[in-house]
């Protein structure tokens, strides 16, 4: 399934909740896909997974998204994990710097 | 060079319109695959600062975008007739203080060789050019 629009899909993988994220992640999109993250993280899990691998573009308020997701996990000790990123994804987590903070697997069996 | 006007409301939700013109017309003058990308999402984070900075998020106003395209040079002009844009978002964040926010005018600088921002009577107009 791939479709411009965003479509969120949460599952649970080995008692580890993965958010999977679908579409653009844009100013429109952005705010549902906070509302998802924020949600999950207010239960405190100890490592959120969320696989980008059908994700087609990101923007600045997305990945201000995941900055304010990671912070709100940082100040329990909970972990954020990213999954799947398409090269272009990859290519802006690192102009951006976020490479560097955020932490990037190939696959969900590398990131547990 | 072919001027292509798009006249949007601040809505986010016209962001994927901006995305898929300018993807046809990178298709048309076959550029390279990474700088479509790279000119989706600038003139889209351009376009975003309008949104959030000059109209405060109020969706009901418009932005003008003229795209004038050829072989060899990509211009985008946009405008709007909110407030002046404010420094800080033109220049963007330390990259290195990592915080939400801030990169929009990264992405901007990183794509477009020239980004040259005026106001006259109460119209913003940013323009965006670069090589290809």
């Amino acid at each position: 399934m791939k479709t411009d629009a965003m479509e969120i899909e949460v599952l649970s993988y080995r008692g580890i909740d993965v958010l999977k994220v679908y579409g653009d992640i844009d100013l429109y999109s952005s705010p549902g896909l906070r509302k998802n993250l924020i949600s999950i993280i207010c239960k405190k899990p100890g490592t959120l997974l969320v696989d980008l691998s059908n994700v087609s573009y990101i923007d600045s308020s997305g990945i201000a998204t995941f900055v304010e997701g990671l912070k709100n996990m940082m100040c329990y000790g909970g972990r954020l994990k990213f999954i799947g990123l398409p090269d272009r994804i990859r290519e802006i987590f690192s102009f951006s710097r976020l490479d560097k903070v955020f932490e990037i697997y190939d696959g969900i069996d590398q990131a547990i | 060079m072919k001027e292509t006007l798009l006249e949007i409301p601040s809505h986010p939700k016209y962001l994927s319109v901006v995305r898929s013109v300018i993807k046809k017309l990178c298709e048309i003058f076959n550029v390279e695959d990474s700088i479509t990308e790279d000119l989706k999402l600038a003139v889209d984070e351009a376009c975003t600062n309008i949104i959030r900075h000059a109209y405060r998020d109020d969706f009901t106003r418009k932005i003008s975008i003229r795209l004038r395209v050829s072989r060899r040079r990509f211009q985008a002009i946009i405008e709007d007739d909110g407030e002046q844009t404010p420094e800080q978002a033109l220049r963007g964040r330390d990259l290195d203080d990592v915080r939400p926010g801030g990169l929009g005018m990264h992405f901007i600088k990183k794509t477009f060789d020239e980004v040259r921002y005026e106001r006259h009577k109460d119209i913003n107009r940013l323009t965006l050019s670069r090589e290809l």
